[in-house]
C-alpha cells in the first residue's frame, strides 16, 4: 500500500437519457496521492473535481477503471471509517439542531457516548457554532451550515480527509482556519485531498497540485517546483536607509540584473483576520457565527481514546499539547469544559516520572501493526515520544519558554 | 413532515366526532357497529396512506436533497441505510396504530356507560357485538349428479347455442365429437368450467336452498365448540321470498339440535328445540338457542320448514350462519389490529423498494396504484370468474395473476369481522401475516436492496 488515493485510468462519461456518450467529464485519469501529502486537485467549473471525488466515494460508478482509497474500495465500511469527506454543499437533516447533527454521524462512526460528546464539543468550539448548537441546521446561512459540514467531516478523526471545494460560502477567518486546520492535519500524518477554484487557499496550504481541465490531468507537481521562478531572486529586508538601497542597486547592477525597490503590503487576508480578532477583543455582539481561529483540540493533539499508547503515539505534537494541558496555560481556560478530562489525563501521564513507559511504548508500536498510523510518521512519532518522555523534567522546567512556540492556530485568542 | 401532523390531527378529530354522530340504526349495538367500521375504516386508510407517504419521502428525499452524500460515505452499508429507514417507518406506524386504535377501544368499550341504553340494548351488544362469534357456514351440497342431468336433458333437447354459448371453436368441435359419440361421462369432464355449467351448478345450488310451502331443508355442521356451553349460538339468515306477503312477513318453523334423534332414532341426552317464528323478508336475522343442543362430537343441525301458513317459496339466497361465541372482543379486536399492521408493513416495505428506483411522485402514484389495486382485489379476481372463456383464458394469465401477486386488503378487513362480531381466529391472522410480511414484504425488500446496493446515487443525466 504506497498511495493513500490511487486511480487507474479513471473515466466517468455522461450519458443523455437515450444512453448516448455526451460528456467526458473524467478521461483516463491517473491519480496518486502519497501518505501524509495535502493534494490539490485545481481546476475551472465543470472541469471533472467533483466527479472525481465523487467516483472514488463510490457516490458515481466510473465507466471504466478503479480506485482505490487507502489501500482498499472506499465503500468498504473499514476504509470509510477512517475516511473524512466534505460535499461540495452541506447537506444537511433541516430540523436536527448542530449538536444532534454532529451526534448522528458520531453514531454512523459508533463513536461511544463519551468520546462522541468530547469531540462534539470540541469541533462545535472549533468551527465557531457553540451559541448556536440547539438551533435547527435548516436556519442556519450558508456559511454557517459550512462549517457543520466541516465539523461533521471531522468527527471520525480521519486518516484520509477528502474536501470538496472546502472555503466556499467561509469568511476569511473561516477560511484561515481551515488552512490552519489541513497544515497541523498533514503534520499529525493525515492525507488530504482537496479540490477547489480559488487559487490562493490551495497556493498556501498544498503540497502538490494538479490542475483538471476537461477531465484530463494538464499539469502536475510539488507547489514549490511548479511555481518557482528559478531565474529571479527576491530580497527582504527591515526598513534600510536609501544609501543602503543604492549600494545594493550597484551590487545588482554588476551582477548584469535590474532589481525594483517597494514596500511590501500586509496580505488583506490577515490585515481582515486582525480587524476581527480586534473587535472580539472589545467583546462585539454577533448573531452568526463567532470566528474563533481555534482549532479542535482531539484533532490537533490525537484522538480520544482509551488506549494510552495509541493516544501517545498518536501525539507527534505532543509538546505542545503539554504546554496546553497545563493549567498556567492562559488559553486552557478557554476550552470547553468537556474536553478536561482528557487533557489531565495526559498530564498525569506525563508529570510523575515512570521509568518502565518508554519501553512499554517502543513494544505497543512494534507489536502492534494494527495501529493506522503511516510509515513515514511512525518514526517521527517514535522519536517524539521517547524524547518527550526522557526530557519530561526539562520540559516542565522550561515551560513558560514553550509557550510562545504555541501553534499558530492558537494566535487568535491570545 | 407536516403532512404526518395533518393525518394525525385529522384522526384526533374525526374519531370523538364520529364516536357521537354515528347513530347507526339508533340502538346500541348499531351505534357501536357503525362507529367500529368507519372509525377503523378511515384509521386504516390514513395511516396506510402516512406509512406510504412516510416510507418514500424518506428514502427519495435523502437522495434528491443529497443528504444521503455524506450519510452513505460513512461506515455503513447501503442495506443498513435501507432497513433502518424500514425501522422508523415500521415504529412510527406502529406507534400511531397502538394510538388511534386504542382510541377507537376506548370509546367503543366506553359507549355503553355514556348514553341511557334500555337493557335490552346491552344484552344484544353484549351478545352479538361485544363478543368474537365463529361462524359456520354449512358445506356446499354437492350437486355434480344433478348438473350432469340437467346438462344430458340439455344435450337431447338438441339446444345448441345453449350449450356453446361462450366456448371456442375448437372446444366446440371436441364436444361435437363426443356428443355423436353419445359418451354422457366425457360430456360433463369437457364442459367443466364453462358457462353453461357455471349456470346450472348456481341454479341447482339455489334450488337445494330454497323451499316451497310445507317442504323442509336440513343443514348439519360439524365441529361445532362453543366457548360456554350455557351460552347461547346464533343463527343468522336472510329470508328471501318470490313473492311478498302483504304484511312482508313469513312464517317459519325451525328445529335444533341433534337431528340424528329423527333420522336414526338414537337417544341423545337433550333433545332438539323446536321453535315458531314470524319474521320480515330480505332482512338479516339473527335467531338465539342455547348452547347446551350441540351434541357431544359437536354434531348440530338446523332444520327449517316453510310453514303452510304461507303462500310462497323461501329462498335462503346466501345460506345460513352458525355463529357462537369462541372469544372476547379485546382479542378479536387485537387480532383485527394486527392484521392492519401487516398492511402497513407490506406497504412500508413497498414505498421502500419504490423509493430506491423512483423519484417521490413517481413512487408514490406506482405506491397509491398498488394500494387500491390491493384495496379491491378480492373484487377484480371475482369479477375474471364471469369473463366470457377466451377472455379468461387471456386475463387469467396476465392481470390476474399481477393481482394475485398483491395482497387481499378487503379479504381480511378488519371491520368484515369485528361489525358482525365474527371470530378473526389467529390462524387467519398468521395466514395474512405470513403471505403479506413473509413472502411479499420480504420480496419487495429484498429486490429493493438489490436494486439500492446498485444504484448510482449521483447519477447525473444530460
Amino acid at each position: 500500500m504506497e498511495y493513500a488515493v490511487e486511480t487507474f485510468s479513471l473515466t466517468k462519461i455522461f450519458s443523455d437519457w437515450w444512453g448516448r456518450r455526451r460528456v467526458y467529464a473524467v478521461d483516463d485519469l491517473n491519480l496518486k496521492i502519497k501518505f501524509n501529502e495535502v493534494f490539490g486537485l485545481l481546476g475551472p467549473n465543470g472541469s471533472g473535481k467533483t466527479t472525481t471525488l465523487k467516483m472514488l466515494l463510490g457516490l458515481l460508478h466510473p465507466t471504466k477503471g478503479k480506485s482505490l482509497c487507502l489501500g482498499a474500495d472506499a465503500t468498504d465500511p473499514k476504509i470509510s471509517a477512517r475516511i473524512g469527506f466534505l460535499p461540495e454543499e452541506s447537506y444537511l437533516y433541516r430540523y436536527l439542531n448542530a449538536r444532534e447533527t454532529l451526534d448522528f454521524y458520531g453514531r454512523l462512526f459508533r463513536l461511544n457516548r463519551g468520546v462522541r460528546k468530547a469531540r462534539i464539543e470540541a469541533l462545535l468550539d472549533m468551527v465557531g457554532l457553540n451559541a448556536v448548537a440547539n438551533r435547527p441546521v435548516g436556519t442556519f446561512s450558508k456559511g454557517m451550515a459550512r462549517r457543520i459540514g466541516l465539523a461533521q467531516a471531522l468527527i471520525n478523526d480521519p486518516d484520509l480527509l477528502i474536501l470538496d471545494e472546502p472555503t466556499t460560502g467561509l469568511d476569511p477567518i473561516g477560511t484561515r482556519q481551515i488552512k490552519d486546520l489541513i497544515i497541523k492535519l498533514a503534520q499529525r500524518g493525515k492525507t488530504i485531498l482537496l479540490c477547489s477554484h480559488l487559487l490562493a487557499d490551495v497556493e498556501d496550504v498544498c503540497d502538490r497540485i494538479a490542475i483538471l481541465y476537461g477531465g484530463k490531468i494538464q499539469a502536475e507537481g510539488k507547489v514549490t517546483d511548479l511555481l518557482q521562478q528559478t531565474n529571479k531572486r527576491q530580497i527582504t529586508t527591515g526598513a534600510i536607509s536609501d544609501e543602503a538601497i543604492e549600494k545594493i542597486r550597484q551590487v545588482v547592477r554588476e551582477e548584469n540584473a535590474e532589481c525594483e525597490v517597494a514596500s511590501p503590503m500586509d496580505k488583506l487576508e490577515t490585515f481582515f483576520i486582525n480587524t476581527v480578532a480586534t473587535a472580539q477583543q472589545h467583546s462585539k455582539q454577533t448573531s452568526g457565527a463567532v470566528s474563533t481561529t481555534k482549532l479542535g483540540e482531539f484533532l490537533v493533539a490525537g484522538p480520544v481514546t482509551e488506549n494510552i499508547l495509541d493516544k501517545l503515539a498518536s501525539t507527534p505534537l505532543s509538546q505542545q499539547s503539554l504546554v496546553k494541558a497545563l493549567p498556567t496555560d492562559p488559553t486552557t481556560h478557554l476550552k470547553s469544559a468537556v474536553a478536561q478530562p482528557d487533557k489531565q489525563l495526559l498530564s498525569e501521564l506525563t508529570q510523575p516520572p515512570k521509568p518502565p513507559e518508554p519501553v512499554k511504548a517502543d513494544k505497543g508500536i512494534d507489536t502492534n501493526p494494527v495501529v493506522t498510523r503511516v510509515p513515514q510518521a511512525k518514526d517521527d512519532i517514535k522519536k517524539d515520544i521517547l524524547d518527550q518522555l526522557t526530557s519530561r523534567s526539562e520540559l516542565q522546567k522550561e515551560l513558560p519558554g514553550h509557550k510562545q512556540e504555541g501553534e499558530a492556530g492558537e494566535s487568535g485568542d491570545a | 413532515m407536516k403532512v404526518a401532523l395533518i393525518f394525525i390531527l385529522l384522526l384526533l378529530i374525526l374519531l370523538p366526532t364520529m364516536a357521537l354522530t354515528g347513530t347507526g340504526d339508533n340502538t346500541l349495538k348499531g351505534r357501536l357497529q357503525t362507529f367500529v367500521s368507519y372509525g377503523l375504516s378511515l384509521t386504516s386508510l390514513l395511516l396506510c396512506l402516512l406509512t406510504l407517504i412516510v416510507a418514500v419521502y424518506t428514502v427519495t428525499s435523502d437522495i434528491k436533497q443529497r443528504q444521503i452524500y455524506t450519510v452513505i460515505t460513512k461506515p455503513i452499508r447501503r442495506s443498513q441505510f435501507l432497513l433502518g429507514k424500514l425501522l422508523g417507518v415500521l415504529l412510527l406506524s406502529l406507534a400511531l396504530l397502538a394510538l388511534f386504535s386504542g382510541l377507537i377501544y376506548a370509546i367503543v368499550i366506553y359507549t355503553p356507560h355514556y348514553f341511557d341504553w334500555s337493557e335490552d340494548e346491552l344484552i344484544e351488544a353484549d351478545n352479538e357485538f361485544f363478543t368474537a362469534r365463529k361462524a359456520l357456514a354449512p358445506p356446499e351440497p354437492d350437486v355434480t349428479k344433478e348438473v350432469a342431468q340437467a346438462l344430458q336433458r340439455l344435450v337431447v333437447s338438441g339446444d345448441m347455442d345453449q350449450i356453446y354459448k361462450g366456448m371456442s371453436e375448437t372446444k366446440i368441435n371436441a364436444l361435437q365429437e363426443i356428443i355423436a359419440a353419445g359418451d354422457v361421462a366425457r360430456i360433463y369432464k369437457t364442459m367443466a368450467n364453462t358457462p353453461v355449467v357455471k349456470e346450472l351448478t348456481n341454479v341447482t345450488r339455489l334450488a337445494k336452498r330454497s323451499a316451497d310451502v310445507s317442504r323442509q331443508l336440513l343443514w348439519e355442521f360439524q365441529n361445532v365448540r362453543p366457548r360456554d356451553p350455557n351460552g347461547s349460538l346464533f343463527i343468522q339468515c336472510k329470508f328471501h321470498v318470490s313473492v311478498t306477503p302483504p304484511d312482508s312477513e313469513v312464517y317459519s318453523q325451525w328445529l335444533f339440535g341433534d337431528y340424528r334423534a329423527y333420522q336414526y332414532g338414537t337417544a341423545v341426552k337433550i333433545p332438539p328445540l323446536t321453535l315458531r317464528r314470524k319474521d320480515p323478508v330480505k332482512t338479516l336475522r339473527e335467531i338465539e338457542v342455547p348452547a347446551n343442543l350441540v351434541a357431544d362430537d359437536g354434531y348440530f343441525a338446523v332444520a327449517f320448514l316453510n310453514d303452510p301458513m304461507n303462500s310462497t317459496p323461501i329462498i335462503f339466497q346466501d345460506g345460513i350462519k352458525l355463529l357462537y361465541k369462541a372469544d372476547t372482543f379485546t382479542a378479536n379486536f387485537i387480532r383485527a389490529t394486527l392484521v392492519i399492521f401487516c398492511r402497513l408493513v407490506f406497504l412500508a416495505c413497498l414505498g421502500i423498494f419504490t423509493g430506491t428506483f423512483l423519484s417521490f411522485p413517481v413512487a408514490m402514484l406506482f405506491c397509491i396504484v398498488i394500494f387500491f389495486t390491493a384495496a379491491v382485489s378480492g373484487f377484480v379476481i371475482e369479477s375474471f370468474d364471469y369473463l366470457g372463456e377466451n377472455m379468461f383464458v387471456f386475463y387469467s394469465w396476465t392481470i390476474k395473476l399481477l393481482v394475485g401477486l398483491l395482497p387481499q386488503f378487503d379479504k381480511y378487513g378488519p371491520s368484515n369481522y369485528l361489525v358482525p362480531a365474527e371470530l378473526l381466529s389467529w390462524s387467519v391472522v398468521g395466514r395474512v401475516a405470513l403471505y403479506m410480511v413473509c413472502i411479499q414484504s420480504l420480496l419487495l425488500l429484498i429486490v429493493g436492496l438489490i436494486v439500492f446496493s446498485f444504484r448510482e446515487l449521483a447519477r447525473i443525466i444530460i
